[in-house]
């Protein structure tokens, strides 16, 4: 799954520690979402869209 | 002043510190008091050392992330330690079927009940550490 989680953090300028700080993961995990080799559930997916001021549509790119 | 999740978190640390100290010492002592090393004492001794480096490591990375403000496991790391276990549990049933089996097969006697409990921990043990080294790193 694609994501544009990378765009958003550098339109607020936040690194990824700051982000994952504000979710409340480890930075590891942003590093892979924003590789695409991680899934979030739901709720990650949606804390991380309300961290960014987006949507969870917007963030994320799924690909049937 | 810290929270229930960051205590639990330090706690799991201290544990893993104690765990680690206590196999490693019982190790020693078993080896140091044990007069003839056989073919079983050579084999664990690798498989040990594996489970303690990467206890160690992981030990240290959790450590690493909790002075960072970050927490310590997360979602990805818990779905690294499910399929991790998974595998941990099927190699147990395995090992503890194929450690016999192979004995038979290439030393024409049953195993000790003891050294297949020992097979049985150190194999899964070992392939659980890994396999969450392995997919912790991976990503998915």
């Amino acid at each position: 799954m694609k994501t544009r989680i990378k765009e958003f953090r550098a339109r607020y300028d936040l690194t990824q520690e700051d982000l994952a700080r504000k979710v409340g993961v480890r930075r590891e995990t942003i590093v892979f979402l924003e590789k695409g080799k991680y899934n979030p559930s739901l709720k990650m997916a949606y804390d991380i869209a309300k961290a960014l001021n987006s949507t969870i549509e917007d963030l994320f790119i799924f690909e049937g | 002043m810290l929270n229930d999740t960051k205590k639990g978190q330090i706690f799991s640390i201290i544990l893993g510190i104690g765990i680690t100290t206590l196999v490693v010492t019982t190790f020693i002592y078993y080896i140091v008091g044990d007069s003839s090393i056989g073919l079983f004492e050579i084999i664990s001794v690798p498989i040990i050392l594996i489970i303690i480096l990467s206890t160690s490591y992981i030990i240290f990375d959790r450590y690493k992330n909790i002075k960072k403000g970050l927490p310590a496991q997360d979602e990805r790391l818990k779905n690294a330690a499910y399929k991790a276990g998974y595998y941990g549990f099927i190699s147990a049933i395995w090992s503890a079927v194929g450690s016999n089996m192979l004995s038979i097969m290439l030393f024409d006697q049953d195993l000790r009940g003891g050294l297949v409990t020992a097979a049985v921990v150190l194999i899964s043990g070992a392939v659980f550490i890994l396999s969450y080294f392995y997919f912790s790193r991976k990503g998915s």
